[in-house]
């Protein structure tokens, strides 16, 4: 079975809510974004969205912008991203991961050779912003009869009527984005998100996860009964950067977050 | 690929789930209202009395004189604003209106789109923002000026390499945040559809005119089409009513830069790399990694990583030709222009009046040659001279 969905399965027997964040691989540089991930395994998160940097991205806010940035000039390629993950994989580290990268990364490796070496190192899953469901065929075709990788489903405000299609099929999990715009717009929500975020819930069969602009577990307090679960990205980008990358402040973050998320 | 937006395997619609809607909502106004009697009445009102059209297909006596062939030039660089980019702003404005919009966004690089659309703005009394990199703002000092002028907003973009590819991301990143209200006005052939389509469409009028004009003065097709390209939006409205005419060879320009072989050059269709950006699939320039490279050109208005999908599919169709002139072939014809008939064009523009310089030793005394010229060159005057100081043009 597919790592996001044995783990969602388990929180769902304990009834807990999923904590998942987004780093940028490669910021400030591959070796942190190894410790970083493994701290926060020990520390309870339950996925990782591991960002993979390119030149023009056009669904990030400037915090993420500059991280991508950042980790291009450090020289991270997919390539070296595909070899981090194995490493991790052979260090026994079990957390799913979920490539965040755009389509241009994957087209210029080939989509069917990106899925192959996806599938052999052990990444679990992808989130690909710049890719709506009008230009999915290529990759499904591409990640059919298989399960190490699934294809995660991204809906928005204003997908309305989009919905039963985007759900159609859709594994692992939906990722609701909570404002129109890109990440990183604090806890500036959409103005029907509550309407929105249930809609999609009536409609799902699969975990609802809601992202963008969230900062602390007390941000998404007011959707508590829809939502199975919180993604913090430019927040937790721009917590490691503040804190000079130290790994105690961010297990420090994701275990309050996380025993937070669940007292809600 | 036989999905309508497609052109062969270039186009598509690579955004975000957010701005879908927006795109279904776009296309569907776009299409009522191009067959709508009454929309197309007024877009050519507006050409007639506002922009200035129809522009004249000149006959370049001295060029033509000199090279022993036929050269007619479309004058673009006539329009009210001094290019082609009205013909398109002023389509897609009234088409912002019939939807309701009160808001226009544009991205811009040397500025004459941001021009265009600051002025469109203004005419329909709509609030226009222009997007544009920090780089380009120093370059193109006067443009910010006329711009702020006629009433817009103009955000200096600094992520990135502080140029139109950046801004292009950024205005994209606030279209994704304010789709519900603001209409995103794209000035080149590029994008994700139906924006190619729309400028394709709005720019059109040059070839629908060039055609009776060419007609009426000399009784027949022209033999060569010939027009510069960036992202290629004056080149698609060149080509469009020119492409059933399989007789006529259409010839796009694209900006070598300082030469292809150097790496510094705005030829994306020399290495044909295709990728995904700002929406679309199409050839992009690209580094070894996937990541999108910087543009060179001393033309700032063909200094774009990537080309309309339009333009990739009549190339691989074979229909068109595409090749690339330096920056100091083009020069040299803008300098051969102003002195030989009179008119300074836009550096874009120079591209294509050296290719067709280029192309005149192949071509006999009958031929004829239709170039767009596309632009004037008033707003290079800077540049011009700084490249005639280097050059030692000026002592």
């Amino acid at each position: 079975m597919n790592r996001i969905e044995n783990k969602l399965n388990t929180l769902k027997e304990k009834n807990e809510k999923a904590f998942i964040t987004y780093v940028t691989a490669g910021f400030p540089d591959l070796e942190r974004t190894k410790e970083v991930i493994k701290v926060q395994e020990e520390a309870g998160t339950d996925i990782i969205e591991l960002g993979v940097p390119f030149s023009d991205p056009t669904a990030d806010g400037p915090v993420i912008q500059d991280a991508s940035y950042r980790a291009i000039c450090g020289g991270t390629t997919l390539k070296k991203v595909f070899k981090l993950v194995e490493e991790l994989r052979a260090e026994q580290v079990e957390i799913p991961l979920v490539f965040m990268l755009y389509y241009n990364t994957i087209m210029f490796y080939g989509v069917e050779a990106f899925v192959k070496e996806c599938e052999r190192v052990g990444v679990d899953g992808l989130i690909i912003p710049d890719l709506p469901m009008e230009e999915q065929d290529q990759i499904k075709e591409a990640l059919k009869g298989q399960d190490d990788t699934i294809l995660l489903q991204l809906v928005s405000p204003v997908s309305k009527q989009r919905i039963p299609e985007i759900l159609d099929g859709a594994r692992g999990f939906v990722y609701c984005v909570s404002s129109m715009g890109v990440t990183g717009q604090a806890a500036q929500f959409h103005k029907e998100v509550i309407n929105y975020l249930s809609d999609v819930k009536k409609q799902s069969k699969i975990p609802v996860m809601m992202g963008f602009g969230i900062r602390t577990a007390a941000d998404v307090a007011p959707m508590k009964d829809i939502i199975d679960g919180a993604i913090v990205g430019t927040n937790f980008i721009r917590l490691f950067e503040e804190s000079n990358f130290d790994m105690g402040v961010v297990r420090e973050y994701c275990e309050t977050f996380k025993t937070e998320l669940n007292a809600l | 690929m036989s999905k309508k937006t497609y052109y062969g395997e270039f186009g598509g619609q690579f955004v975000s789930e957010s701005l879908m809607n927006t795109l279904q909502e776009i296309d569907a106004a776009f299409e009522e209202a191009i067959k709508d009697e009454k929309f197309l009445k007024e877009y050519h009102y507006y050409l007639k009395q506002y922009v200035g059209r129809e522009t004249p297909l000149y006959f370049a006596e001295r060029l033509s004189e000199k090279y022993k062939t036929k050269i007619y030039l479309k004058r673009e660089d006539l329009n009210h604003t001094g290019a082609h980019k009205i013909n398109n702003v002023m389509g897609q404005i009234l088409l912002a209106k019939r939807m309701g919009k009160k808001k226009v966004i544009a991205e811009t690089g040397a500025g004459q789109h941001g021009v265009a659309t600051a002025t469109v703005a203004a005419l329909f009394n709509m609030e226009c923002t222009v997007y544009m990199g920090a780089e380009d703002i120093k370059r193109q000092a006067l443009n910010v000026m006329r711009m702020e002028m006629l009433g817009a907003k103009v955000v200096s973009v600094t992520s990135g390499s502080n140029t139109l590819k950046d801004a292009t991301n950024e205005a994209i990143r606030n279209w994704a945040k304010t789709a519900e209200d603001t209409f995103y006005v794209i000035g080149s052939a590029v994008g994700p559809y139906p924006y190619p389509k729309m400028v394709k469409e709005f720019q059109s009028v040059i070839s629908r005119e060039a055609k009776k004009q060419i007609l009426e003065a000399e009784g027949r097709m022209p033999d060569v089409v010939m027009a510069c390209v960036g992202g290629g939006s004056n080149s698609i409205g060149m080509f469009a009513d020119f492409i059933e005419e399989k007789d006529v060879r259409l010839i796009g320009v694209e900006a070598a830069g300082l030469g292809i072989e150097t790496g510094k050059h705005a030829s994306a269709m020399a290495l044909g790399k295709m990728g995904v950006l700002h929406g679309m699939k199409s050839y992009l320039l690209q580094d070894e990694n996937g990541n999108i490279e910087l543009a060179h050109s001393i033309s700032a208005g063909l200094d774009y990583p990537g080309v309309g999908p339009e333009h990739a599919y009549l190339r691989d169709s074979g229909r068109a030709e595409y090749v690339s002139i330096t920056d100091v072939e083009a020069m040299d014809a803008l300098m051969e222009l102003c002195k030989l008939e009179g008119i300074i064009p836009a550096i874009e523009s120079a591209h294509a009046v050296a290719y067709a310089i280029k192309l005149a030793k192949e071509l006999k005394e009958d031929d004829i040659t239709i170039i767009c010229l596309s632009g004037r060159g008033d707003k290079d005057v800077n540049t011009i001279s700084d490249y005639l100081a280097g050059k030692g043009y000026l002592n």
